[in-house]
């Protein structure tokens, strides 16, 4: 399984204010709130453990097929092991960053997957979709389509398995993830 | 305060944060902060936030996994409420 996550460093200084009194309380737990005051970029950390909660919640949520919950304080994030633990789970994490982004995948361990961001809300959607008219692929006859809740996922018309597959977009940038 | 009040008070509160401004017309109880108003899920903290400061309770992290929708959200402040 797998689920991903991207912030516009940019969007997010304009749309959060992590110092506001009870934020971080309320997201990070005592141990996550250290590292964070700690840092030399508070900021950045903030959202670096937002992302690696988020794409976590993503995976976590779709392997099991759990109701939408909000519970960011629940997935404990491990920097240097660079893992999340969700109640006995556990998750990888790969996270990237740049000036502009930070991008989150987490995943089971053992598992190979694809990913890659872009500039423009719609382009993982996009380049998602070519990938799969490619002729190479579309003999494998998959295609997008939207669980109940609304969240996309790709199926495999002849097997009508799920191919384990994450989108996500803020501000400027998209993300894909897929399992090879 | 009657469930009128309170839905025009969350409203108000939810309005700063929303970005699908059409849904918030045609708001109801079924209303999805993330799916329909499109809330970024990182104000969903200000959201609970705010909640607490306007109606003088407290929300805890057992409350706060239930509010993405403007219908449980009504039920948590009414709860927390009765027992102040």
């Amino acid at each position: 399984m797998i689920g991903n996550d991207i912030v516009d460093i940019q969007l997010a200084h304009i749309q959060s204010n992590w110092q506001r009194r009870g934020w971080m309380q309320k997201i990070y737990t005592p141990k996550e709130q250290n590292l964070i005051l700690k840092s030399t970029n508070p900021e950045r950390e903030v959202w670096i453990l937002w992302t690696m909660k988020e794409a976590t919640y993503k995976a976590h949520q779709r392997r099991f097929g759990l109701q939408p919950k909000y519970n960011p304080k629940s997935f404990e994030c491990d920097t240097i092991q660079k893992r999340v633990i969700i109640d006995d789970f556990e998750y990888e994490i790969n996270t990237s960053i740049t000036n502009e982004y930070i991008y989150s995948v987490a995943f089971l361990s053992n598992i190979n997957y694809t990913s890659e961001v872009f500039t423009g809300k719609y382009e993982a959607k996009k380049r998602v979709k070519e990938l799969l008219n490619h002729k190479s692929v579309k003999a494998l006859q998959i295609h997008m389509d939207k669980d109940t809740n609304g969240i996309p996922i790709l199926k495999n018309n002849h097997t009508k398995i799920d191919i384990p597959f994450s989108l996500t977009h803020h501000g400027k940038f998209s993300a894909f993830a897929i399992l090879q | 305060m009657t469930q009128e009040e309170l839905l025009s008070k969350l409203k108000t509160i939810i309005t700063p944060y929303v970005q699908n401004e059409k849904a918030l017309g045609e708001l109801n109880e079924e209303t999805d902060f993330i799916k329909d108003l499109e809330i970024n899920s990182a104000n969903l903290v200000d959201v609970a936030l705010d909640v607490e400061d306007e109606f003088d309770i407290e929300i805890d992290n057992e409350a706060m996994e239930k509010m993405l929708t403007v219908g449980a959200s009504v039920s948590i402040i009414e709860q927390k409420l009765a027992e102040k």
